[in-house]
């Protein structure tokens, strides 16, 4: 048996898709490509498939994943990203195909871009300036205040026209995820920024070596 | 992809399950707007997650969109916090594939399903920035047209359309599209467009009907009021349903639907003749598709949408006359395929071992059935042909396969019922809980009989348009009866409000002067009328006092053999004589056979232009 993890871009309208809502989306387009991929073998057999760090919503990536198993040797996994791109809703793109070499378990950070508007500048500079940065994480166990400083010293940026690019690396394992939407809130409780001129991209999931996870 | 515009994204950050208003769903078609000649956006006037449960919209959409110059898109009722947001922002209603504003489209379309969606359609057509009477537009706007089984009765939502259409779409909609498109192309007015679109079979054009009322305030009239429009209305039907394939694809919602599965619908009309279904009536003659066109269309639509999930469906699946055939056809290869089949709609007196068997592999978990009215006496009445050993047979293959939990329909207020009447609706669920421990049964394992009782509404071409509806306090007393004859706790008792069914009731036999009505409510705030939570009863009985009408007039006054009707103008296929002859046999307790056993005479045959059977 072979895991074969499908790499995929979620961005635009598709960012709007849960992750209940994914699942049915990959279970059909699954299904409907006539892969041969593998069926649990329960009372209601259906296909398995695993996606690893789900997003929340309303937010984009470059790098989701979603993981299935085969029966087939060797599988074409080229040939398995072609099958499957024409059938997917718009704004996802699959990107690639191939057997999966590490475990989901092993992610540990994740890299994204925050894209804000120029007037954020100032709640920026709060945040590198001030000596705590509190928020409130709710977890199946109830609310627990993490400081952000800790995990986040300082935070870069760059202009791109109107809007600031912030890149962040974050926590992003099981048990130790940082959802970037606590950051967001944090700068948009400094002042004024509105929530959709802020975009918040995933642009890489990391080993703990900081390399890719693929 | 377009780009979600900003207004719109922030709209979407502040509302719930955005998923429902961003369209991007597999299946859905793209065109080029500025290369399309016909643009319509079909609108169904409720929310995404129950429009997209609707068969015709997709049956429709994949008609219109195989012409390669017309582009259908869709668009629904945005929930009360998108609503609000796009108010607040000032995002007019948008289609859900171009993002384009309703404004934008030839044609703006609704499905009239259900009375209580009236308001919707205003709603979607105030959020569209659309005048809301077909008087107040000119040809710049958009061309405002409606289908759907409420076009049986057009007359309280006349006002409103600019086209009407009574029958099925299949041809009629695509006639209508043809005839904006040669408009467009000639440069027609809205008078002339609308003068093509009445000589097309089953298209109704309000505005070219005067209607005239008598002194005493009831209906007297409706007659064309210029020449070359026809003095009635003929329903419109597919005569050879083979003749028009199923989708072949569906678009496939990704915030879950109410019903999300492959669907292929396997026959039209219904040949029993229960005397309070409208369905059964206004959908006749009953036709059907072929087991080998139903199966191999499933097939398509499974391996198009990847729907693991099948469904046949219709008014009465298995009156098809060959459904096990069909059955063992589509058996053939949905195993294989990862396909699972269920059935809707089976009925008491047709329920078959081999048919559960054949169906099996849906999870047992409940069986619903229409017993409708708990005497024997009052079944023969509305000739429901079940009788209890039908149901007791039904019910002992059903728990013998592994079912327990029954769910049964009933109805309360019916014509010529009696107290005897509401408790045999307690007495037949006990009868089922009784059956159920007389067999051989799991040990500790219940069974639960739900019985859900609705409030009988008279709808216009059923026997049963010429009784008056029971009023408030009777159907309260009733309800109150029958809670006091259950002696179970095996058996639970659903009901609800008769506030809906008395509007229900109005609108489903009211009379042009009801789109005043209609109109005062919703700009009163009535809209979301189908959601308990927002519906308020005294706000529509405000708006019928400042329009000085009374609702009373339309639903608690029986109406005469020979009286002239609203509907009148309308001709969707069974004759006035023959409901007359069902309603009087009703009144003495006498059923009328099946018309596949033994034609009544009803007229339907004449859309078809050979006999049914």
């Amino acid at each position: 048996m072979t895991t074969v993890r499908i790499f995929f871009e979620k961005q635009g309208e598709a960012a709007y898709i849960s992750l209940l809502d994914l699942q049915r989306v990959f279970h059909r387009v699954l299904k409907r490509s006539g892969l041969p991929v593998w069926y649990t073998q329960g009372f209601n057999p259906h296909i398995y498939l695993a996606f690893c760090s789900p997003l929340s919503l309303g937010q984009e990536s470059l790098c989701e994943s979603c993981e299935v198993k085969t029966e087939a040797d060797a599988p074409d996994c080229a040939a398995w990203a072609a099958a499957l791109r024409p059938y997917m809703p718009r704004g996802i793109t699959v990107l690639s195909a191939a057997p999966a070499v590490h475990r989901m378990g092993e992610i540990s950070a994740a890299d994204y871009r925050l894209t804000l508007p120029a007037a954020a500048l100032p709640a920026l500079e709060a945040y590198n300036a001030a000596p705590a940065a509190p928020v409130t994480k709710k977890t199946k166990r109830g609310e627990k205040t993490i400081d952000l400083k800790e995990i986040l010293p300082r935070l870069g940026w760059q202009r791109a026209g109107d809007s600031l690019a912030v890149p962040v690396r974050l926590p992003c394992a099981e048990g130790a995820n940082l959802n970037p939407a606590l950051l967001l809130g944090w700068l948009q409780q400094q002042g004024d920024i509105a929530p959709w001129q802020c975009r918040i991209l995933r642009t890489a999931l990391l080993l703990p070596d900081g390399t890719e996870f693929c | 992809m377009p780009e979600l515009s900003q207004k719109l994204r922030q709209a979407l950050s502040a509302v719930q399950k955005p998923g429902r208003y961003t369209g991007g769903e597999p299946g859905c078609t793209y065109k080029d707007a500025a290369a399309v000649d016909v643009r319509m956006a079909f609108c169904f006037p409720d929310t995404y997650e129950i429009g997209m449960s609707f068969l015709g919209m997709k049956i429709l959409y994949e008609l219109l969109n195989d012409h390669a110059n017309w582009w259908c898109e869709r668009c629904f009722l945005p929930w009360v916090d998108m609503k609000a947001e796009m108010e607040r922002l000032d995002i007019p209603l948008y289609a859900l594939e171009s993002k384009d504003p309703l404004t934008a489209f030839d044609i703006v379309g609704f499905s009239l399903e259900y009375e209580l969606c009236y308001t919707n359609v205003l709603a979607m057509l105030r959020l569209a920035g659309i005048p809301l009477r077909a008087a107040q537009r000119d040809g710049r706007w958009p061309l405002i047209i409606a289908g759907g089984p409420c076009v049986c009765n057009a007359e309280p939502m006349a006002d409103f359309f600019d086209a009407m259409q009574l029958g099925e779409g299949e041809e009629m909609l695509q006639s209508i599209c043809a005839a904006v498109e040669t408009a467009k192309k000639h440069g027609w007015d809205k008078n002339r467009l609308l003068l093509a679109l009445a000589q097309i079979p089953g298209v109704y054009v309000p505005a070219f009907y005067t209607v005239e009322y008598g002194a005493d305030g009831r209906f007297r009239s409706i007659r064309p009021n210029r020449p070359g429009v026809p003095e009635k209305v003929t329903r419109a039907i597919v005569k050879d349903l083979d003749s028009i394939p199923p989708p072949r694809d569906f678009v496939v919602p990704m915030v879950g639907a109410v019903q999300d599965r492959a669907c292929v619908e396997v026959l039209r009309g219904c040949v029993r003749g229960c005397r309070f279904c409208q369905a059964g009536q206004i959908y006749r003659p009953f036709r059907e598709r072929s087991p080998e066109r139903i199966s191999q269309s499933a097939r398509t639509l499974c391996q198009n949408t990847g729907y693991d999930e099948l469904s046949l469906s219709s008014l009465s699946t298995s009156d098809h006359s060959r459904l096990e055939q069909t059955l063992d056809a589509i058996n053939a290869w949905a195993p294989a395929e990862h396909v699972s089949l269920s059935l809707p709609s089976l009925r008491v007196d047709n329920f078959s071992q081999s048919l559960v068997e054949k169906t099996t592999r849906v999870r047992k978990s409940g069986l619903t059935f229409a017993a409708e009215a708990g005497t024997q006496r009052l079944r023969d009445v509305i000739n429901k042909n079940v009788s209890w050993e039908q149901l007791e047979r039904t019910c002992r293959i059903a728990f013998s396969q592994g079912y327990t939990a029954v769910k049964l329909y009933f109805m309360m207020g019916l014509p010529t019922e009696t107290m005897e009447d509401i408790k045999g609706i307690a007495d037949t669920c006990q009868r089922v809980v009784d059956l159920y421990y007389s067999l051989d049964h799991a040990r500790g394992k219940g069974v639960q009989v739900t019985a859900s009782v609705a409030c009988f509404v008279p709808k216009p071409w059923t026997p049963f348009q010429f009784c008056q509806q029971d009023r408030r306090e009777t159907l309260r007393e009733k309800q109150k009866y029958l809670l006091s004859c259950v002696r179970s706790r095996k058996v639970k008792i659903n009901y609800h409000d008769s506030a809906t069914s008395v509007l229900e009731g109005v609108f489903a036999k009211g009379d042009r002067r009801l789109g005043k009505v209609i109109e005062t409510a919703f700009e009163n705030g009535a809209c979301y009328d189908t959601w308990e939570e927002f519906f308020d009863y005294d706000r529509w009985l405000a708006a019928f006092a400042a329009c000085g009408l009374d609702p009373d007039f339309y639903n608690y006054r029986a109406l005469g053999p020979d009286e002239p009707l609203p509907w009148d103008h309308l001709d969707v296929g069974v004759r006035r004589a023959y409901l007359v002859r069902e309603y009087q046999k009703a009144l003495r307790a006498e059923p009328s056979p099946p018309c596949d056993r033994q034609c009544s005479g009803c007229g339907a045959d004449k859309l078809l232009g050979r006999p049914c059977f």
